[in-house]
């Protein structure tokens, strides 16, 4: 079937099926910023932005996505690139698999809270897995990035 | 997944008509309980276009449509705190954005966290074709109901409300969860037993009825139900957790 | 001997971290070519079976289906999958297919096709005919079991490790300073008691993927998420009997190892697939898979005695353990050892101390290498067991280790007689700055006032625990790793090592080390790493060997390049390379002065051409332990016990922390996955076999919400023969929480949990066997 949506800023129409999961579709059609990382619903890295709202893209059927705005981190490159500077000054820039969804997910968090708490911060980020930093060098990262109060 | 077609229904009508058509065409709502079942479907019957994702005040009753997310769920003012906060403990933002209320709902799943919240209160489905039926009778029976779940009915009470949720980490299905309301009655809830959700009515008979020892409430509580074991954890311990939140959730709606 | 250091040691980012956020393709499963075939593996639904008969002639019928690899089409050659040094402390005890299946998992058949679907359609019409076999589930029942998992052939150990196969022993280790028996019977006190650690998945973001294609030269390309590029090609080439110059394996970026790539994964069916079709083909593993079908850490069972004079000085030391290395031996030897040769030296003033044991075949999913490497499972026994002596003799237990354990200039007999599943390395001390960070650990959490107990509220208690832990710094002799850099015109420098990033940082401290020592910056230094054909060789990134052994290679062709700058500039001014000095930018001789920019180009283009470039390689003769004190503060429910971390304080001697924030990502990550181990990470197999565990809703790694406050310091340290004084630091955060967190519940209900995870649930059931 054909699936017409906004991806990144520009229209376009892929064939897909129709059980067909976004994350495939977005990585057969060249953007392999977007991970697989359990296809279970379960640990974050295929996170996507559809009208800005975050949704795990192995879990979210293409076709479900007609009409809509789907984002990936190629249209935040900006934002991407300084959250990474304040991942480094904490040490949380390692293996970098989680990232891209890491930087997704802090893009529609500061449109949604522009000044989270710590504990917002958590609540936001807490389906993200991350295997190597321990997480809180990345909270801290986040925090600094969005300038947040206590 | 499987599928041979994908159709957005335009109509209630239509889409009923798909499911009768074949037991191999599914009402897909958000998708995820589908993805993990590995679904082979002829049909992806879809509801996107009906109108179901809003959230309604109809004066008894806030009207919640079954296609609204777990995340517009929580967000919603006029959801009952304790329900929101229920389903904001749902694993993570991007998971609820997906998930629906009627998927939640409909497939009555013992570890759900909005079966046990709404339980709390008084609440009617609404399904197509025409029929209301309360949430307790609906988790009560085997089976599930011939037809298509359009809009949860949460009705306004004034009352205090406690949810606790027992998981090994905050990605977890939980191990028990808890929901205690008093109102004009008291309701205990517990669920994930594993089995479903379940009201304690003795327990809340004996709570209604004037019955003031919390810890006995519990007990009562704990003692009408079933617990079992799943791969992680033995019902003695289950039964350990229910008598404990039980008891809290009394003392927190007393308070 | 301390500097003041310009890029060792300050804040640096790594060099990729931007890119990898900002999304660039960089992993293996970006860079596989777009018409790869696909390559699926059918798996054993049986714990233990005999393949009688592989047909698949329907599969092949299916239009897509391109080849098919079953043990009638492979070579039968053994092999070890364990990316080690050769010869190899791993049994060769695998073919790439057999004529048995080991665990629920394993491969029977791969199939190549043009898509993922075609693929999976061929493996359900492939029909095998097994004879179901009694599996061995009950490691402490594997020794000498009627069920014997390896009865084949041609396997064989590549030198004596114990290796028994007709006992489902895959190898077996024993050795004794002094005489335990006897120094135990003297002493005032002696304590005894048994644990069990269980199966951790390492749960790296990335899941194990790899893919082959033939080049223009028609030599065999192979791109692996892999720790080891050296020996996977060396182990290709010898089981496939292609000539090692006929391949090339490179490691793109790797979204995380901890050990579980650091033996084969998809390698060997890739390559066959592409060797056989001349296409290119790849192989990613589904989450189940990584779970199910690569490796785990060795769940062991360690039992201790350990006695004390009654002022507190431990006399002897006994430590029994039995590994449970599942379907293949991988790693067997050498993480056992480690349970004993990186734990017990840290109390070296004993007179007397026995390590040994076995490591037995069962039919679970094979254990491999997985950070900590032994140590983690080792440090939950004997630092519990250390509380316990501390409590029968009245002792503070952070005094009975202040009082016992290592300190700088100290040594342990332990070095000498423990290696690498053979002897080891002699060693002094050089920097243990242990004695400090115990110290400090101490007052950051704040210890004497939360010790051991305390009411924080209804039915809430905190309470802390503590752990002391050392690890290593490569392996003497026989990790090594070299480096080559390249001048570029305009002066700066290309870099290349074989040395393993798999998200460590390595490439970012190896190009800080290149800075430090050519006193440039970040930005003059271009690193490219892990290619069999590009970079020479490195071991791999195992043994926390990347900082002191590639790290030491790098400041070797460092220097070299220095010292080889300060000879072409002398030319250039007409004097001597003493007599010039260098300031990174500039070299001067009294009056004259030439550019490095100036020299660079000229000697590329017009000036006495030629192009500058040194290799150097290292190994160490030593092996300097990292060494940590930790310190873990609990809230606990004292109707449900149900926890959470409050407070996790380690104070770490890594001697000079080359890049101070990648440091303390190291230690925090593993923090975080050692406590995975101690709390949540539970491994559930059912009674036939199958391992239940298998994805991230049924196999439990923290989230951020488990995480209480991280305090991370280190000490002011520094080794001698470390690259800027360091030592590593990769393995040494995973080692302390099962101990922590098991000291913490006994210091909160007085009951003492003895088999992994520490689950409120065993709390409770611990408690109520208590009244």
């Amino acid at each position: 079937m054909l699936v017409k949506f906004n991806l990144n800023g520009l229209d376009v129409e892929y064939v897909v099926k129709p059980g067909e999961y976004l994350l495939d579709t977005l990585r057969s059609h060249g953007i392999k910023s977007v991970k697989k990382g359990c296809d279970a619903s379960s640990c974050g890295v295929c996170t996507v932005l559809v009208d800005d709202k975050p949704v795990l893209s192995c879990s979210l059927l293409t076709a479900k996505v007609e009409g809509h705005r789907v984002t990936t981190v190629e249209a935040i490159q900006e934002e991407a690139g300084k959250l990474s500077e304040c991942f480094s000054k904490e040490g949380a820039d390692q293996c970098g698999y989680c990232n891209a969804a890491y930087a997704l997910m802090v893009h529609a968090l500061k449109k949604e809270n522009p000044n989270p708490t710590e504990q917002e911060i958590r609540d936001y980020m807490v389906g993200n897995l991350c295997r190597c930093t321990g997480y809180q060098s990345q909270q801290k990262a986040i925090k600094a990035y969005l300038g947040g109060k206590k | 997944m499987k599928a041979k077609s994908f159709q957005r229904a335009s109509s209630l009508e239509e889409a009923y008509k798909l499911v009768k058509e074949s037991p191999r065409n599914k009402i897909v709502a958000g998708g995820l309980w589908l993805k993990k079942g590995g679904a082979d479907v002829d049909t992806l019957i879809d509801l996107s276009l009906l109108g179901l994702d809003k959230i309604e005040d109809k004066k008894e009753y806030v009207e919640v449509g079954a296609m609204v997310t777990q995340r517009e769920f929580e967000k919603s003012e006029l959801v009952p705190k304790m329900a929101r906060d229920a389903a904001k403990a749902i694993m993570g933002p991007a998971f609820r954005d997906i998930a629906t209320i009627g998927g939640s709902v409909y497939g009555k799943y013992g570890f759900s966290d909005i079966v046990t919240a709404l339980l709390g209160y008084k609440v009617d489905l609404v399904f197509y074709p025409e029929a209301v039926v309360g949430l307790l009778d609906y988790v009560k029976k085997p089976g599930f109901y011939d037809g298509i779940l359009t809009h949860v009915r949460i009705y306004k009470e004034d009352l205090k409300a406690f949810f606790k949720k027992v998981e090994i980490t905050a990605l977890d299905y939980p191990i028990i969860n808890v929901a205690v309301t008093k109102g004009k009655e008291y309701r205990v809830v517990v669920g994930s037993r594993p089995l479903v959700a379940c009201r304690c009515e003795k327990a809340d008979a004996y709570l209604n009825e004037g019955g003031e020892d919390f810890a006995k409430g519990a007990e009562i509580a704990v003692e009408e139900l079933k617990f079992g074991d799943s791969i992680a954890t033995k019902s003695e311990y289950r039964k350990q957790l229910a008598l404990t939140y039980v008891r809290r959730g009394l003392e927190e709606v007393n308070k | 001997m301390k500097k003041n250091f310009k890029v060792v040691n300050n804040l640096t980012p790594s060099v990729d971290g931007k890119g990898l956020m900002q999304g660039r393709n960089a992993y293996v499963n970006d860079l596989a070519p777009e018409n790869c075939l696909i390559v699926k593996l059918l798996r054993s639904p049986h714990a233990f079976a005999k393949v009688k008969k592989v047909d698949v002639s329907e599969a092949l019928k299916l239009p897509g289906v391109e080849c098919i690899l079953t043990k009638d089409n492979v070579p039968h050659v053994s092999f070890t999958r364990a990316g080690q040094g050769y010869p190899e402390p791993s049994p060769h005890d695998k073919f790439i297919f057999d004529e048995y299946v080991r665990y629920v998992g394993d491969e029977v058949a791969a199939v190549a096709a043009v898509n993922e679907e075609v693929a999976n359609e061929a493996l359900k019409l492939i029909k095998v005919d097994y004879e179901v076999l009694e599996p061995v589930l009950d490691f402490e029942k594997a020794f000498e079991n009627a069920s014997v998992i390896h009865p084949e052939d041609g396997i064989h150990e590549m030198f004596p490790i114990g290796f028994d196969p007709k006992k489902n022993l895959a190898a077996s280790y024993e050795m004794e300073v002094g005489n335990v028996t006897e120094e135990l019977k003297k002493c005032d006190v002696v304590v005894e008691d048994t644990f069990y650690s269980q199966a951790q998945a390492h749960a790296m973001m990335e899941p194990h993927s790899s893919f082959a294609k033939l080049d223009e030269h028609n030599r065999l390309v192979v791109y692996s998420t892999t720790q080891t590029p050296y020996h996977v090609r060396r182990i290709i080439s010898k089981t496939l009997g292609l000539p090692v110059e006929k391949i090339r394996v490179v490691k793109p970026r790797v979204g995380g190892g901890f050990g579980g790539k650091q033996a084969f994964h998809g390698e060997m069916f890739v390559s066959l697939v592409a060797l056989r079709t001349n296409k290119p083909a790849k192989c990613i593993f589904t989450r189940e898979e990584v779970f199910g079908s690569t490796y785990t850490r060795h769940p062991m069972r360690i039992s201790l005695k350990v006695g004390a004079d009654k002022e507190g000085h431990i006399k002897a030391i006994d430590c029994r353990a039995l590994s449970d290395t599942g379907a293949y031996g991988e790693h067997a030897l050498t993480v056992f050892m480690i349970v004993g040769s990186k734990v017990l030296p840290l109390y070296n003033k004993v007179k007397a101390v026995k390590f040994g044991g076995q490591v037995v075949y069962t039919n679970h999913v094979p254990a491999g290498a997985y950070r900590g490497y032994g140590a983690i499972q080792g440090n939950y026994a004997v630092e519990s067991v250390i509380d316990e002596l501390a409590e029968k003799l009245h002792m503070d237990p952070i005094k009975l280790r202040e009082m016992n354990s290592m300190k700088e200039k100290e040594t342990s007999p332990i070095f000498e007689i423990m290696g690498e599943g053979t002897e080891g390395t002699a060693m002094i001390m050089e920097s243990c700055k242990l004695p400090y960070c115990i110290k400090r650990g101490r007052e950051l959490m704040n210890w004497d006032e939360k010790y051991p107990v305390k009411k924080v509220g209804d039915h809430k208690v905190r309470s802390v625990g503590c752990a002391i832990a050392m690890q290593g710094s490569g392996i003497p002799f026989l990790d090594m790793g070299s480096c080559t850099i390249k001048l570029n015109d305009g002066g700066s420098y290309m870099v290349t090592v074989g040395a393993t990033d798999i998200g460590q940082g390595s490439d970012t401290i190896i190009s800080q080390i290149v800075a430090e020592e050519l006193q440039t910056t970040m930005d003059k230094v271009i690193i490219y790493s892990s290619d069999t054909d590009l970079t020479p060789y490195d071991c791999g990134a195992y043994a926390s060997s990347t900082t002191y052994v590639s790290g030491n290679a790098a400041y070797n062709a460092a220097s070299k390049m220095r010292e080889r700058l300060l000879k072409e500039a002398a030319q250039e001014l007409e004097v001597k390379p003493e007599d010039v000095e260098f300031d990174g930018k500039v070299f001067t001789s009294g009056e004259k002065s030439v550019t490095l920019d100036d020299l660079a180009t000229g000697r590329m283009y017009n000036n006495d051409t030629r192009q500058i470039a040194v290799t150097e390689s290292f190994h160490g003769k030593v092996s300097p332990p990292p060494f940590m004190a930790a310190f873990g503060e609990f809230e606990f429910d004292t109707e449900t016990f149900e926890y959470k971390m409050i407070k996790y304080v380690t104070v770490t001697d890594c001697g000079t922390t080359i890049n101070p924030a990648l440091a303390k990502g190291q230690v925090e990550g593993g923090i975080v996955q050692g406590y995975g181990m101690a709390s949540s990470e539970a491994v559930l197999y059912n009674s036939k076999g199958k391992l239940l565990s298998n994805n991230f809703d049924t196999y439990h790694i923290p989230s951020c919400k488990e995480v209480g406050e991280l305090i991370t310091e280190f000490a002011d340290s520094y080794e001698p023969s470390g690259p800027f004084g360091a030592k590593s630091v990769g393995e040494i955060g995973i080692d302390t929480p099962p101990a922590v967190l098991c000291n913490a519940v006994y210091n909160a209900f007085g009951v003492r949990i003895h088999s992994l995870p520490i689950t409120p649930e065993k709390i409770f059931e611990a408690m109520k066997a208590k009244k």
